[in-house]
């Protein structure tokens, strides 16, 4: 027969979207670590700025977007990760005209800061079901901010500026980790089981592995995305 | 059924319907939602499509049918209520300072027509300053140049751009009577010197259409400026040159805030062909467009108010005294959520009075247009919009006229 516990995690489980991991946690179980690499086969294209045919002049210059970063993420999280309800901040800044970072991961319950640090007016908004907003237009050394209750994704845009993008990605656990820029990841704190980990990039389809995390020692998993 | 009939609510639902599922099916399909990038950035493609249909209604009418006053007709004998258009727009980096821009539009089922296409060229690396050369956009006001996609929050023009006064390049008036037969009939005006077959007359400002010179832009602070030297004018922007004169035009803003610019623009060219200038014993140079014009444009938090006006007058060589119009438009747009917005737009056209024998009178009718209506975004880049006009004017055959209008508006 089930425990009162085990029902309400079974339930809690589905609301979130995330099932508990086959492998259950030993109390006594050493944490591990996933870590590895996620390559992209074909690096994505530069970011597109619709041509200013219109305009009277040359529009500001836009740095290369961070297009290749990925998120990797497991898709089934522990037990463990339904308990972590801690509140938490992180900032998407708006420079030259660009969201900075231009993929953020955060938690559930997190709330992210938009400052406007560009020399213009920015109209930060997102039409995702996870978290439809718009922050309306700010001046620069202002700062909006959206919480995210919701695990998914949010595809963040600016109403003035068509080719400002960016990605939020909220997990409704902490065992995610967004790439460097060689492209390199790890998922620390990954208590000892069997899970499927995701690599996830805005320009290809996501790609999902088994890893088994042994006790107390790190699993090597690379990716390489279509 | 009385005069003042309202649209039959199921004959507008037979016409949005295909509208609605156009939308339905290209919110489904993922098309693009960002422009094609090829050769590392160096050539880049965005495009629009808008499909617009209305249903109109004036006094001794049909309930739903079309613009019968042609309050919204453009010079390409199009309303801009019914319309389908489609644009293609392109940027080609010829080396660190040289770019060539290109915009292709197709308009219901005209040939595709080059709006724009010209080379941009920015001689100091570390300044803003460019020169821009070949069929360019417009220096004058600021209404031209926005995007039509993302910047006209409904789906009428404002009627300095597009309404069509009785005023034609390629023909003349012989006196002030030939102008009061015209009143209210710029969209087939016929005058006696010059080409004598009806054809559209001409706005005070084209939007429709750019102009082919050189031009030459500039920002400092929070001064930006821009002058230029054209073959046409500003009422009837050309490709090739048909009067020897050219059209001098100049705009100087400042952004003395964030969300907050002002502007100030002048223009000045001959706008009449030389062979209807000689039909009447004159230059081209007799027959003058100038105009000054002045833009404001506000926002902030969740709304956008902008107001422009542009006063224009007209040199003709066979009739005194000079012709003058002024068109002010105000709009405004709040944005209700992140899908939803409203927006308003109150414009009025007016025109100064002259005197014949036998009659004293605005040279033109006088025209006030109302626009109401909002839009959703099923996507950041697929709108759905829906608005009501009214127009009114003081002329012309019909007089009053309300049109509910519909469009889908997709953009890459």
């Amino acid at each position: 027969m089930r425990t009162p516990i085990a029902v309400l995690t079974a339930l809690l489980a589905a609301m979130t979207g995330f099932t508990p991991a086959t492998a259950t946690v030993a109390s006594a179980a050493r944490n591990g670590a996933i870590a590895g690499r996620v390559e992209l086969r074909r690096p994505p294209s530069a970011a597109g700025r619709r041509p200013g045919v219109s305009d009277l002049g040359t529009p500001a210059m836009q740095p290369t977007a961070e297009r290749q970063m990925s998120v990797v993420y497991l898709e089934s999280a522990p037990r463990g990760a339904f308990e972590q309800t801690e509140s938490d901040r992180a900032v998407m800044d708006q420079r030259n005209e660009t969201f900075v970072p231009h993929v953020l991961a955060v938690t559930t319950g997190t709330t992210v800061d938009f400052p406007n640090s560009d020399r213009i007016y920015h109209n930060v908004f997102s039409l995702s079901k996870t978290r439809p907003f718009d922050l309306g237009r700010y001046p620069v050394g202002r700062s909006k901010s959206v919480r995210f209750d919701r695990p998914g994704i949010v595809r963040v845009f600016c109403d003035i500026h068509s080719h400002m993008s960016a990605f939020i990605l909220v997990f409704g656990h902490p065992f995610f980790s967004v790439t460097d820029a060689a492209g390199r990841y790890r998922i620390n704190n990954v208590p000892p089981g069997n899970y499927t980990l995701v690599a996830w990039n805005e320009g290809v389809t996501s790609e999902s592995r088994q890893v088994s995390v042994p006790d107390g020692s790190t699993a090597e998993v690379d990716f390489s995305l279509k | 059924m009385g005069k003042h009939r309202i649209l039959s609510p199921v004959r507008l639902l037979l016409l949005t319907l295909p509208l609605l599922c156009t939308a339905h099916a290209v919110a489904a399909q993922g098309l693009p939602a960002e422009p094609f990038v090829f050769g590392d950035g160096r050539v880049v493609v965005s495009g629009d499509v808008s499909m617009t249909i209305s249903c109109a209604h004036a006094p001794d009418a049909a309930v739903c049918t079309k613009d019968t006053g042609f309050f919204n007709f453009s010079d390409y004998d199009d309303s801009t209520l019914r319309m389908l258009r489609a644009g293609l727009s392109a940027s080609v980096r010829l080396g660190g300072k040289l770019t060539a821009l290109g915009d292709l539009r197709l308009q219901n089922a005209h040939r595709p027509r080059p709006y724009g296409f010209y080379l941009r060229f920015r001689p100091f690396e570390r300044r803003n300053f460019d020169i821009q050369g070949g069929r360019i956009p417009s220096t004058f006001g600021s209404f031209a140049r926005r995007a039509y996609n993302a910047d006209n929050p409904l789906i009428g023009y404002p009627l300095a751009y597009q309404y069509l006064t009785s005023l034609r390049d390629d023909a003349l008036p012989r006196t002030v009577d030939d102008l009061f037969r015209m009143r209210g009939r710029g969209w087939l005006s016929s005058f006696p010197l010059g080409d004598q077959t009806p054809e559209a007359g001409m706005p005070l400002a084209n939007a429709f259409r750019w102009d082919t010179g050189i031009q030459a832009h500039g920002a400092a602070g929070i001064v930006e400026a821009a002058a230029s030297v054209t073959a046409g004018s500003l009422a009837h922007p050309i490709f090739h040159d048909n009067n020897g004169g050219k059209q001098l035009a100049a705009r100087v803003s400042i952004t003395p805030a964030a969300g907050l610019v002002a502007g100030v623009s002048a223009s000045r060219a001959p706008y009449v062909t030389s062979g209807s200038a000689a039909a009447a014993g004159a230059a081209a140079n007799d027959f003058v467009q100038t105009a000054f014009g002045a833009d404001v444009e506000y926002s902030r938090a969740h709304y956008l108010l902008r107001f422009e006006t542009l006063s224009v007058s007209y040199d003709l060589a066979t009739i005194e005294p000079r012709l003058r119009a002024l068109a002010t438009m105000v709009e405004g747009r709040y944005k209700v959520t992140p899908r939803i917005h409203v927006a308003a737009r109150l414009d009025h056209l007016g025109f100064n009075t002259i005197s014949s024998p036998t009659r004293t009178d605005a040279w033109e009718a006088p025209v006030t247009r109302w626009e109401a209506g909002g839009g959703y975004a099923l996507q950041r880049n697929v709108n759905l919009r829906l608005s009501m006009q009214h127009n009114t004017r003081d002329g012309g055959r019909v007089r009053r006229m309300t049109a509910l209008s519909a469009q889908l508006l997709y953009w890459f």
